[in-house]
Parts: structure tokens; sequence; C-alpha cells
């Protein structure tokens, strides 16, 4: 172990893993933060037709959001640096001590947290709560180290649905406590992660397709029995929603049952896509964006600002970059030089692929609306760091993989 | 093995990726590709507004230009859906602002079904609360405030009656209109010559297409179309007659009162020119306030003006009334045309008339004397015309009424006028009618139905008329009520029964007395104007009929009428000093259960007659004193004469 560790930081020093840099992820990455902040800044740019007053208040915060994420991306790469000089398998031995860390970070949001939009995500760090930091996205990482050396373990243990029992208790703590936000969206993220590292460890992919086929089939099932049986029987099946959160997670379904109301988001977002066409109407150009028909846009709903103002080119560019991204994860998981680098590479392409579905998925309105941003892109700093941590992470695997890629 | 585990789940992994991104790309290019139109338009209905711009409608002029009806800029509030979850706040804190229900306010924004359309809730909104609206601005997000140009009276209530009120249309009138262009909260003409004249009042409207944010503040102009006003109309009104008229209705009601005659609340007057039937006033007493009616009232205010006893919605000057002795030229003339009688032949008045062994009262008891037609008239004889209706028939005396335009519509430019009737066998069996029991009405029924086809069988003249005579005795027989019997001769030969003409007929009638046998239609619209100046309607005068009445006839009335005005006798003697010589005629109306209605007729200069008036006061008792100051002081205006203050002589009827 010692006389590895050394080679590696002597070949660290010699600049010989660096050479082994996925620059193509990298470069990727860097295009996808570098659109993320132009658009970020299309999101929050004041609207011409402001009144004077209005004007001046918010010139001064022009460039805030976008100097703030800035900010965020470069503590991002610090980490992401850090990431590169550590052996990634000594994670394992951190592991009980990352696993009872996330614990306490997720139940002491539900302690001290801060609110917003309904929900206790946050907690405000540091002079005027400058850094609002929020544990759920952290955590999405910590989830993927502590399962990955769960799973690293239990190699060929998993053929059965008995001998996944425990894996579901392992991720079920973290889900319980983010449920109790309530983080609808990131519980399904936890979820998606574990569903897809069992799949890479070696879980039987039937199984799998089964218990997903299960779950979405029950949750289905009982929010439309609760549904039937309020409007026919006038009876309340219980459900672990509130009716806030059950409409906001099927609106999506039919948003102009409420134009106003739950489906405004949904139908604004719709607009602003649909209008974009094939070029998109500019650059900072959007009469949706910066009519601020849509609230919120510069976190969840950016991909829309993208669709409108640069059209269906610019959103499928967006997308191909995500792609390129995945598609190296994947690369990386089967080129790692053992399961756990492997297992670590799933969880975090897991992570980017369910991302992107959802957040995409909402803002075209094939999604339910659950509050996940578009990694590496919308604005918000805890996912940023997170993300680029996990790129670090991937890097390292990739710097010490077996065989060279190509 | 565990490497190709790994590698091969990587791979099935890979293809789901695949599949996923397929979906949101496909899905992408469903909506940007496909369905761009659809969300083009959303975006637009999102941002474009177009704000309306208020076209001011028409303005009125009288004949000599003076302004009767304009319109004045007033602020209106509005309020657009944004969509917020405030809007319950908002909708609240604006209704308490201006004063109204916030259900009421509710109600308006859900009947607008475009999201961010803005809806008028209130006009005329005063000055200080625009100040506490733009005060709370950041609490009320999509409440808008304009201004547009809403009708202004600059002489209040004056001619109300004549011009009718504007407001918002209504859903009936929104939906019988459609196709004209109009949108609910328009303006819409509801009476008078707003209402007959809406299409050439209204404007159209213009606006300006702006580009809007969430918050409905307006962006960018795109453009801009200016609004058309209405045309102007010039009345034949004379603005000094008018007011003369109206104050003097006032003044007349007031003087009954004092008299003690507690119903003379009400009266109308008319000013024709005789020599094109233009008119010069019409006058309604009691009148409304157009501009309250213009807005939301109050249950007050409402009661005040729809519930009020004295019913000032109505224009009086269109309804009839029994004329009394200002009907007695009628049977005048009837008598000379049908030689009757002459203009010299005299008769001896005891006071009465015994008739069927019924006696007929004069109104003076001990009797006029020696009567021919000149003084019958100038002392409003009722004894010479009880024998001379008797003698002329009611038959004549109908077809000279009708000559003179009483028992129909004049067809003057006003919603509402009413017919009157001409008394006579047809009309008296269709005013009894209603009151029957049902035995009788089927035999009415019954012999209507046989002389109806009695009478198509034959062609001669004569069996025609001995068919009536049958028929008049059948109806005898069923109730004595129903025929014509020579009782409703002599009353109608003074202007009682079942006589009604409408104060414009009466004025009307005069009018062709007064202009040589000439009967005019009357107008009070003489030209309408585009903005631009052009004249694009003018009225001429319209001859509706020449009458047959002859030169040497009317002159004996007009004779007879000078002599009204004249001591020492005339029923009018006392009026009219300083004035050019005036011809007149004073009635006073029976109405059963009530005091008597006050009737004033005259024309002048006599020789050369300019202006004919009628004037009632309802329920003011003697014609001559009550209903002749008013016709005094219409003429003192026309004539441009300084008011009188002489004191009015004149003997009761």
């Amino acid at each position: 172990m010692n006389t590895r560790e050394r080679s590696d930081a002597a070949l660290l020093e010699q600049n010989i893993l660096l050479k082994k840099l996925d620059r193509t992820l990298l470069i990727t990455v860097a295009m996808i933060i570098l659109l993320g902040l132009l658009f970020i800044y299309s999101a929050t740019k004041p609207s011409e037709l402001l009144t004077a007053t209005e004007a001046v208040s918010s010139g001064d915060n022009l460039f805030a959001s976008v100097k703030k994420q800035l900010i965020m991306v470069m503590l991002g790469t610090g980490m992401m640096i850090m990431m590169l000089f550590m052996q990634y398998e000594d994670l394992l031995k951190h592991v009980k001590f990352l696993y009872v860390l996330n614990l306490i970070m997720l139940g002491a949001v539900l302690i001290v947290g801060d609110s917003a939009m309904g929900a206790q995500r946050w907690i405000a760090i540091g002079p005027n709560q400058f850094f609002r930091f929020q544990p759920s996205e952290f955590s999405k990482l910590l989830i993927i180290i502590c399962f990955a050396a769960f799973l690293n373990s239990r190699s060929n243990k998993l053929s059965r649905l008995r001998d996944l029992l425990p894996c579901f208790a392992y991720i079920g703590v973290p889900v319980l406590l983010v449920l109790k936000q309530p983080d609808l969206g990131t519980a399904l993220v936890y979820v998606a992660i574990m569903i897809g590292m069992l799949f890479v460890a070696g879980a039987r992919p039937w199984l799998l397709t089964g218990i997903i086929g299960g779950g979405i089939g029950t949750v289905s099932l009982w929010i439309w029995a609760h549904f039937w049986l309020a409007a026919n029987r006038g009876f309340e099946l219980w459900i672990p929603l509130q009716e806030y959160q059950l409409k906001r997670l099927i609106i999506f379904l039919d948003p102009w049952k409420e134009p106003l109301g739950a489906g405004y988001n949904v139908i604004q977002s719709q607009i602003a896509i649909g209008q974009g066409g094939f070029w998109g109407r500019g650059l900072f150009n959007g009469s949706q964006t910066h009519g601020d028909f849509l609230p919120i846009q510069e976190t969840d709903f950016i991909f829309s600002v993208v669709g409108e103002e640069l059209g269906f080119i610019g959103g499928s560019f967006l997308l191909i970059l995500f792609f390129i991204v995945i598609y190296r994860c994947i690369l990386i998981a089967i080129n790692a030089r053992d399961r756990f680098g492997s297992l670590l590479a799933a969880g975090i392409m897991s992570m980017l692929t369910v991302h992107v579905l959802i957040n995409v998925g909402m803002n075209i309105g094939i999604m339910p609306i659950t509050g996940i941003p578009l990694p590496m892109f919308s604005y918000g700093g805890s996912s940023m760091i997170t993300n680029l941590t996990a790129l670090g992470l991937l890097l390292n695997i990739n710097m010490r993989r077996k065989k060279i890629l190509f | 093995m565990e490497r190709n585990l790994i590698e091969r789940r990587m791979h099935i992994y890979l293809y789901i990726v695949v599949i996923i991104f397929l979906i949101l790309v496909i899905r992408l290019a469903y909506m940007q590709l496909l369905q761009n139109d659809r969300f083009s338009t959303l975006a637009r209905e999102n941002r474009m507004r177009l704000i309306e711009i208020t076209a001011p409608r028409g303005e009125v002029f009288d004949r000599n230009g003076n302004i009767l009806v304009g319109n004045q800029p007033v602020y209106t509030v509005s309020l657009a859906n944004l969509g917020r979850k405030d809007m319950d706040g908002v909708v609240q804190r604006l209704a308490a602002i201006l004063g109204m229900e916030p259900q009421e306010i509710q109600q308006k924004i859900d009947q607008q079904e475009r999201l961010y359309e803005p809806v008028k809730l209130a006009t005329r909104v005063p000055e200080e609360i625009v100040v506490r609206i733009e005060e709370q601005r950041l609490e009320l997000p999509g409440v808008g405030i304009d201004t547009e140009p809403l009708r202004e009276y600059p002489n209040g209530n004056m001619l109300a009656h004549v011009m009718g009120y504007v407001r918002e249309i209504n859903r009936e009138q929104l939906a019988e209109n459609k196709d004209k262009g109009y949108k609910s909260g328009d303006p819409f003409g509801q009476s008078g010559l707003e209402y007959t004249y809406e299409q050439y009042l209204r404007g159209q409207d213009g606006g300006r297409q702006v580009e809007v944010d969430s918050m409905a503040r307006p962006v960018r102009d795109l453009g801009v179309v200016d609004p058309v006003p209405g045309n102007n109309i010039v009345l034949t009104i004379d603005h000094k007659v008018q007011k003369a008229a109206e104050e003097a209705l006032a003044r007349a009601s007031q003087e009954a009162i004092k008299q003690g005659y507690g119903e003379a609340r009400a009266g109308a007057a008319v000013a024709i020119d005789v020599r094109t039937g233009a008119v010069l006033a019409m006058a309604s007493y009691p009148a409304y306030d157009p501009i309250k009616l213009s807005g939301v009232l109050s249950q007050k205010e409402y009661d005040e003006i729809f519930n009020s006893p004295w019913k000032p919605m109505l224009n009086r000057a269109l309804l009839s009334y029994a004329p009394g002795s200002t009907f007695k030229m009628i049977v005048a003339m009837a008598g000379l045309e049908t030689a009757a009688t002459t203009p010299q032949t005299a008769i001896s008045d005891p006071g009465y008339l015994i008739w069927n062994n019924h006696r007929y009262n004069d109104w003076k008891l001990n009797g006029h004397g020696q009567v021919d037609m000149v003084k019958a008239l100038k002392v409003s004889c009722d004894t010479y015309f009880y024998q001379l209706g008797l003698k002329v028939g009611i038959d004549n005396i109908a077809r000279i009424a009708r000559e003179f335009g009483l028992g129909e519509k004049t067809g003057i430019e006003l919603p509402g006028e009413d017919s009157g009737v001409v008394p006579g066998p047809s009309s008296k069996l269709q005013l009894r009618k209603p009151y029957l029991n049902s035995g009788e009405l089927r035999k009415v029924e019954e012999i209507e139905q046989r002389y109806e086809d009695l009478m198509n069988k034959t062609n001669s003249d004569e069996e025609k008329k001995q068919l009536l005579d049958k028929k008049a005795k059948d109806l005898l027989a069923v109730n004595w009520e129903l025929a014509w019997h020579d009782y409703d001769t002599i009353i109608t030969s003074i202007g009682q029964g079942d006589s009604r003409y409408t104060v414009l007929g009466m004025a009307n009638y005069v009018a062709a007395i007064a202009n040589g046998g000439t009967l005019y239609k009357p107008y009070l619209v003489q030209k309408v104007i585009d903005p631009s100046g052009r004249v694009i309607e003018e009225n001429q005068p319209i001859v509706a009929r020449h009458t047959s009445v002859s030169p040497e006839t009317l002159a004996v009335v007009r004779e007879g009428m000078r002599e009204v005005v004249l001591p020492p006798d005339g029923t009018a003697y006392g009026f009219f000093s300083g004035f050019p010589p005036v011809a007149a005629k004073t009635g006073t109306a029976e109405v059963f259960g009530h005091d008597n209605h006050a009737h004033f007729v005259a024309f002048a200069p006599y020789e050369h007659p300019e202006i004919a008036v009628a004037v009632v006061v309802e329920f003011a008792g003697h014609g001559g004193a009550m209903a002749g100051p008013v016709a005094e002081s219409m003429l003192a205006a026309y004539f441009g004469l300084t008011d009188l203050s002489v004191t009015h002589k004149s003997t009761p009827e």
C-alpha cells in the first residue's frame, strides 16, 4: 500500500498521472459551466422595461448571481483538484465516518435548516449567511462513496431479493431523512443512484426491472387511488405527501388544468422552449425569460432559457455535452482499476443521468416538478461543488486506470 | 469475469442513456419544430397587449354652436390577472381603496378568460383615490390607471331626456350589436339621441400595441393606431329656449305646489319652428342626472331615479295627455270646413247645453252671452263647441285631428313616442273592451267577426254605412258603454273623454295652424359633422302633409287664438305684454280623481309666425295660470326679451 502511494505521488510529481487526465471530460465540463454562467446572466439580467428606479436598484446586482456562481465554480475546482491528489481507495477506510457524517448533515437540516419554497433544505454559514449550504447535494456524493464501498464487499451476493434488502436499508435511512425535509427529488436521486449501482454491481437485471416497475406502479396506483377515492367516494386515502406536493408531482400530466396555479411554471417553461424554434430567439432576447414570466429561471428552469434563446440547436448541443460527460463516465467505469472505482464512476454516472433526465424532462413537460438542478449548469453552489468534486473523483479513477483508454 | 460483468452492464447502461437522451431530443424537436407555431402564439399572447385608446364620443351642439354635451378625460382603474398567488390580497386591497365589494371585482376578473388582459373595474375615479393607488403601487401588481374621455354635461341635467344617457353596453345590447364591433365595457347610448344616433356618435377606438412583462408593465411600444372620435351632432335645439323651458317648468311646479296642487310635480314643454318643424326646445320635468347613470349607482341613487313616483326617466314631451280646450281649434276648423257654421254665426250661451235630458255645463256657469267662433276661442266657450261638435259629428272632428297629425307618432328621432288617441267609435270599443266581463267579451267578438265578414262582401258605400249603424246597435245591445253616443262627441269637442295627444304632437299641430296648414315632421338633429368638419348628413324640413283646411278657415282660428291673449276677457289676457304679438290657447284637462292638467299652446309672432309652443303641467289646475308662464318664458327667451316679472292675470277657464 505504502509503496504504491508513494509511487503515485512520485508519478504525480512527474506529471505522469496528470497526463492521463481525461481532457475530453474536462473540456466538456468546462463548456457546460461556461454556458451555465452565460445563461445565469441571461436569466437574472433585469429587463430593459423596468422603470428607472427599479433599474438602478437592480443595476448593482447585475452580475451578482454570476459572480457568486463563479466563486462556487472556483471552490468546486479546488475540491476537484484536491480529489486528484488522493488515493480513491483510501475512501474505503473512512466509509463509516462518511456515512455517519451524511446522516448528521441531513439530520441537522431538519433541526437548524432554513426553509425555502416549503422545504427545509439549507444550512446558512458565514457572514450574512453568504453561503447557504444544501447538505442534500453533498450527500449525494457521500452516498455514492458509501454505497460503492458497501457493494464492494458483497460482489457475489446480489442475485436474490433477500440479498438486496440490506442495500435498501443502507440507502433507506438517508432517503427517509430527505423525505422528511421534504425533498422528494433528492430521495428519487438516491434511489436512482442505488439502483444504478446495484445494476453495475451485478444484481439481476430482471429483479431490478421488477423493483423499478413495481415501485413506479405502486406509487402511480397509490396516487391514482388517492384522487379517485377522494373524487368518487369522498375518502381520504393516506399518502406520505402534502396535497401541494402531490399536485406539483402530477400537474405535468395536464398543466392547463391550473394555468395560474400549479401548472403555471410548466406552461411558461414549455412556452419559452416551444417558441424558441430551431434557431431560438437569440441570446438575451427571450421574451419569456426577460418578461419574467418564469420564476426561479436561473435554477430549476434554466434549460428553458437555453431552449428559448438558442432554440433546438442550443438545446440539443447542451444535451450532447451532457451525453459526452456521461459517456466518459461509462468509459471510466469500464476501465477503472478495481471494482470500487467502477462502482464509484457508475454511481456518479447514475446521479448525472437522473439529474439531466428529471431536470430537462420537467422543463419540457414530461417529468414531474421536483426541484432538481441541471448539474454544473443551474445556479446553486452546493450542487456545483458536489458535481465538481465528483468530477475530481472521476478524473482520479481515470488517472489510475489499468490500461490506457482508446 | 468480474471485469466482463461490469463492462457488459455498462454497455447496457450506455443503451439506456442513449434512449433517455433520444427521448429528450425527440421531445425537444417536437416542441420546437412541430409545435413552434402554437407556442409562439401562446408567447405572443403572454407578452403582447393591445392597450385600448378609447375614442371620444361625438359632441353635441345647439343650433348656435353652444356645446350641450361634451367629453372630459376621467381616470379609470383596471386590473389584470397576473397569475400570482397573492391575487386575493390585491383584490382585497383594491376593493378597499375603490370602495367596492371584493367579490364584485373577483367576478369581473373571472369573466376575463385571457391571462394578463386588464379588466376595467371603475371609471370616473376621483383623483384622491388615484393618488392612493399610486402610493400603494408595489402592493397592487396588475392594477392599471388610465384616462379615458367620458361624457361631460356642462349644463347638468339640461336636455337629459332628449339626449338620453350613455352607459356600459349590457349583455343583450352586446349580443345584438356584436357585428358592429362592440365589446364588453364599451359605452352605449341607452336612450334619447344617444341611443338613436349611437352609430354616428360612437368613435372608433384606437390602440397601442405594447410588449409587456409578467407584471403587465409595458416594455416596448410596437405601434399606435390613433382613435377616431365620433361624429359631432348639431341640434335644432336653441340653448336659451331650452333652458327657459326647463327652469319655467320647475318654477311652475313649485308655484302650483305652493297654491295647493300637491301632485303638480311634473310637466313638459315643446317649442317648434313653424317654418320647418325644427324642434327648438323639448323639456320634461323632473329630469335626471345623466352622469349618475353613466357609472355604478348606489341603491339610494337607483331608487331616486327609477323608483321615484315622479318618474324622472320619462320624457313627458312624448307622453300623451287629454288636451282639454287646446283641442277646440280642431273642432272650429271642422265646423268651418264642413260648412256646419260660419265665422259670423253666433250662438247665445246660457252657460250650459241640455242634450238628451242631460245638462252639459260651461266652465262659466252664467254663460258668455252672444258667442261667435272668434269669441268662442277667446273665452274658451264650452257651450259653443258642444253644439258645434254635435253638428259636425265625430267623424269630421277625427278627420281634421288626424290631418294635423294628432293620434299618430310624429316620427321624431327619439325612442318611446306615444301615438295618442283620436276618439271615435272603434277607439272607444277598444278602450272599453278590457273592462267587459267574459260573456260580454264573447258577444262583442262574435259581432265584430260577423260584421267584418259582411263588410268584406259588399262594395257599396251605402250598404257599408248601413252595416256600421247596425253594428253599433248590436254593440249597444251588449253594453251601453260600447257604442258611440252624442255624449262622447260633446266631451270630445272640448278635448276631454278618450282624447290623448303628446305635447310634441300638440306643438306640431299648433305650428301647422300658424304656418298656413303645412304639417312638418318635427326633427331634432340639424346635421352630423365628422371629426374633420365635413357635414355627412344634413336634415332638411320634411313636409308630412299639406292639410286640406282652407287659408280662410285657418285665419279665423288664428284670429281666435290671437284674441285669447287680449283684454278684456281672453283666457290668457295679461301674458306676453311687450312681446311681438302672440296667439295662444289655454287648456284645462280634467283627470278623474286628481287635479286638472294645465295646458297651454301658443305661436308668435301673430302675423309672421316663427315659433309654436305647447306646455303641460301635470295636476296643476288652470291651464292659463300654470302652463302659461312656461310658454311666456320660452317665447321671451326666443325673442331675446328680458324675462317677465309681469303679474300674470288670467281667468279660470
